[in-house]
């Protein structure tokens, strides 16, 4: 490895390969701290031209890369795998390009998500996708993870504002798809690319979509007894028609943490709703006027519109800042990620809240209601002997009854490492096959990022015909799907 | 099987090919196990819907079968609530929105020929209307899809919440595949409310210059239509007619609908059955005569794009554009009389559109005299090498409609 590592260097510079295990420290976990692997090497690249010899030297060696943006992710999707190398994109942060007379702009992999708005907001430009940690994470780990926010319940994901990207795969070759122009000629290969988790290459480049920031924007927070209320006033108010910019739910305990963190002057209920309208002017005077009746008629116990912009950022924040501030009254929590049917939202939270009393633990839920999307977050005592494993169980049955009631294991965080064995329970084999296909014509060689989204490792068919046993199957190391 | 072919029919042909199994298979088991059967035998096989995109793309190569998906017409589940909608691949978008509207939902697509065209075949052809201005085009409304694959192996990929990044997105992958990867037999959509009001704003007598203009001035503005178009003229009229359509709660689009006539003089209000009338333009203009070219540009070159589709447009007999500015899609319609000075200016239009921010033209249709003479799909895409593994993983036989699609695939 020391060999391979000082070839790199002669590529990317000396400085740029990292092989000191005090400093490999960092690389060992992303933001799912409690899975580590040491990685043999990190190596961070400046240039397109870099990554390309990065992974022609990788490939020769047989050494599998590990992509990793910001290391924000929260399904180990950037964990790495015993003796591979990562390769960090955060020296690859350049804006190269904004064309606002056709929306886009075109920014290498390491740009932080939110300096991409800030680049174009003078002129009016904003990029939609908005992660709770879009402050630091970065554009190539929002295509890698297909990352989605509170606002893409009207928005969308990463993957509807992609235009193109630039990638380079396992076999050292650089591929360009997709264009600012839509409907490139061919298989619409962003599709499966953005969302694959690094499994299907190293992207170099990305061009975005961007969006004009809305001609205003209408919030109110409106408190309820319980779930079950703040539940009912969701579906009333998607059932009225209504397509809110976003629509955030937080429970008691979720509230009481962000009141901790913030300094919030909300007060201790069962259950509070935060809700973004945003468009041309009367369209959202009517349907913010009329969602906060329908909150009302559900039973609301106060509503709260901001008086100005300072108000407004103070109510997000909170929202925002609910994850963390769990810290404040756990000394340890896990967050999970899974989704149900939006109709399904007060039945599973209380699903969840007899789960937890069973298993002697405390949830805090806050998520976007608007799409279903539940956070809950798993509170516990790592000093308790048993406890961290308990919770860890707790959230494996809480994604189980996501799948149960029709929904998924991951509504933007990923599968990654953590939760590939869920895959084989959301998904029957031949799905997961399929998916393995698509990802061989990508990476044959099986070098990126192995270990992810699947349950079991997968290899690529050499040639079709008639099956014929690979030599890692022979020796128990890997099953063919 | 109990899909037994049935007698081949003139109308199964597909750009001149004929087959020589026509399949009608009435549940995904019979489908996959048409498939099944198809593959031991090593027959080329091509998917039909409702047949209003066949046009689009090369001949098959080969083809042994013909399968329709017209007996593949069940909704499989509605649920109103969570905006959803399973259904299979033949049922055509109309039979669909009439079982949506009385929940006051819609699926927010609106390709021409709703009557005929099927969610399968609109899938399969990334085919879509005006209201792709706001809506986006299929795969931003897909969530989930069945397909069976060129094995006969069923899989599903997405499924049935809005939200959802488990595993790879082989759903969107099939968007606009043309039948080259698997049939595509269900499919999982996000529906939208019908709206509570709708207006368009017309404007008469246009040039390229003011049709460019209309993007920046109502984004400048803030209003959001959900269709923006421009149309050829009606009669003798000159220039294009600009349609700017906004729908959603009624002071929301009356509002939206004065500011627009406030901010650019000489726009007419057009609601109700003139509306539909308006719009019925865009469809027909779309699909006039026999040739029908799709260009694609950086919505900021809209002008650009006009220039360089005219002359294609004047080869044709009849021959008018439809543009969609704030999509980046403009059609050249009409008859060929001159294939080959229409193929040159395919040529031509071609490489002014490759300078237009990766711009590029397909012919979505083209009588064999012009197919001869220009590719349908036009150059090769950069990724073609990917593009070809992954059919080889899907389809390594290559029996699935071979031929038709981009490169040769």
């Amino acid at each position: 490895m020391t060999a391979i590592a000082a070839r790199i260097g002669q590529v990317v510079g000396a400085a740029n390969v990292i092989t000191d295990p005090a400093e490999l420290l960092v690389y060992e976990a992303d933001g799912l701290t409690h899975g580590r692997t040491a990685p043999a090497l990190v190596v961070l690249p400046g240039s397109t031209a870099e990554v390309v010899e990065v992974v022609r030297i990788a490939r020769e060696a047989g050494v599998p890369l590990v992509p990793r943006g910001a290391g924000t992710g929260l399904s180990g999707g950037a964990r790495p795998v015993e003796g591979c190398a990562v390769v960090s994109l955060s020296r690859m942060r350049r804006i190269l390009e904004a064309d606002l007379a056709n929306g886009w702009v075109r920014v290498e992999p390491g740009v932080v998500n939110l300096d991409v708005t800030k680049a174009v907001s003078a002129q009016g430009w904003y990029y939609a996708p908005d992660p709770s940690s879009q402050g630091v994470c970065s554009i190539g780990g929002n295509v890698a993870e297909n990352s989605g926010g509170a606002h893409c319940l009207k928005y969308g994901f990463t993957t509807n504002h992609v235009l193109a990207v630039e990638v380079v795969l396992s076999d050292a070759s650089v591929v360009r798809f997709g264009g600012p122009a839509p409907d490139a000629p061919g298989y619409d290969l962003l599709a499966p690319l953005v969302g694959a988790e690094g499994m299907c290459g190293i992207v170099t480049e990305a061009t975005l979509k961007l969006l004009r920031r809305p001609e205003i924007t209408r919030t109110f927070f409106a408190t309820f007894p319980s779930t079950d209320e703040a539940g009912a006033a969701v579906s009333g108010i998607i059932a009225a028609g209504i397509l809110p910019a976003a629509i955030e739910m937080m429970d008691r305990l979720a509230i009481e943490a962000a009141k901790a963190a913030t300094g919030l002057d909300w007060p201790d209920v069962g259950a509070a709703l935060l809700m973004d309208a945003d468009g041309p002017r009367a369209e959202v005077e009517h349907v913010s006027a009329a969602a906060i009746e329908i909150a009302r008629a559900a039973g609301a116990l106060e509503i709260r519109v901001p008086r100005d912009e300072a108000e407004r950022a103070l109510m997000w924040k909170g929202r925002k800042s609910a994850f963390a501030a769990v810290g404040r009254i756990s000394p340890n929590y896990l967050v999970e990620d899974g989704v149900i049917p939006r109709s399904e939202i007060a039945r599973v939270l209380r699903e969840i809240e007899r789960m937890a009393r069973d298993a002697g633990l405390r949830v805090a839920n806050v998520f976007h209601a608007g799409d279903g999307n539940l956070h809950p977050l798993v509170l516990y005592d790592a000093r308790r002997p048993g406890e961290e494993a308990r919770a860890a169980a707790l959230g494996g049955e809480i994604l189980r009854l996501c799948i149960r009631s029709g929904g998924s294991i991951t509504g933007e965080h990923g599968v990654g490492a953590e939760k590939a064995r869920f895959m084989a329970e959301q998904f029957r084999e031949p799905d997961l096959d399929t998916m393995a296909k698509v990802r061989c014509a990508f990476d044959g060689a099986g070098l990126m990022n192995p270990g992810k989204v699947f349950p079991t490792p997968r290899l690529c068919g050499e040639r079709p015909g008639p099956y014929r046993p690979h030599p890692a199957e022979v020796a128990g190391l890997a099953e063919r799907w | 099987m109990s899909a037994a072919p049935r007698p081949v029919a003139e109308g199964d042909a597909i750009l001149g090919v004929r087959p020589r199994l026509a399949l009608e298979p009435a549940s995904l088991d019979e489908a996959a196990e048409a498939l099944g059967a198809l593959a031991r035998d090593r027959l080329a096989v091509a998917f039909v819907g409702g047949g209003t995109e066949l046009d689009l793309g090369a001949p098959p190569s080969r083809l042994d079968a013909v399968l329709h998906t017209r007996r593949l017409s069940k909704v499989r589940e509605h649920a109103p609530s969570d905006q959803i909608v399973a259904v299979e691949a033949g049922i055509t978008l109309a039979e669909l929105q009439r079982h949506l509207a009385p929940h006051r939902q819609r699926l927010a697509l609106d390709p021409p020929e709703p009557e005929r065209a099927t969610i399968g075949g609109i899938v399969a052809a990334n085919a879509f209307g005006p209201r792709r201005t706001r809506h986006g085009s299929v795969r931003d409304l897909v969530i989930g899809m069945t397909v069976v694959r060129a094995d006969g192996v069923v899989a599903r990929g997405g499924g049935k919440v809005v939200k959802n990044v488990a595993g790879f997105d082989v759903p969107r992958l099939f968007c606009g595949s043309l039948g080259t990867l698997g049939l595509v037999a269900e499919v999982v959509f996000r529906l939208h409310p019908l709206p509570e009001a709708s207006a368009t704003v017309a404007f008469e007598g246009l040039d390229a210059a003011d049709v460019a203009e209309t993007v920046p001035v109502l984004r400048d503005l803030g209003v959001e239509p959900t269709a923006l178009a421009a149309l050829p003229p009606q009669g003798a009229g000159r220039g294009f007619t600009v349609a700017v359509r906004f729908e959603g709660f009624a002071p929301g689009v009356r509002e939206q609908v004065e500011r627009t006539l406030a901010r650019a003089g000489g726009g007419d209000r057009v609601e109700g059955a003139d509306e539909a009338a308006l719009w019925a333009r865009h469809d027909a203009a779309r699909a006039a005569g026999d040739v029908r070219a799709k260009a694609t540009f950086g919505p900021g070159r809209v002008a650009d794009a006009i220039e360089a589709l005219r002359p294609l447009a004047a080869t044709l007999r009849g021959g008018a554009l439809v543009v969609h500015p704030a999509i980046g899609v403009a059609f050249a319609a009409g008859t060929l009389e001159d294939a080959a000075a229409t193929a040159g200016a395919v040529d031509a239009a071609r490489a002014a559109l490759a300078r237009l921010a990766s711009g590029a033209l397909v012919l979505a249709a083209a009588p064999a005299a012009l197919r001869a003479r220009a590719d349908p799909w036009g150059p090769p895409p950069p990724a073609l090498e990917v593009m070809r593994r992954l059919k080889a993983q899907l389809d390594p036989d290559g029996r699935l409609a071979p031929g038709r699609f981009v490169g040769g695939l």
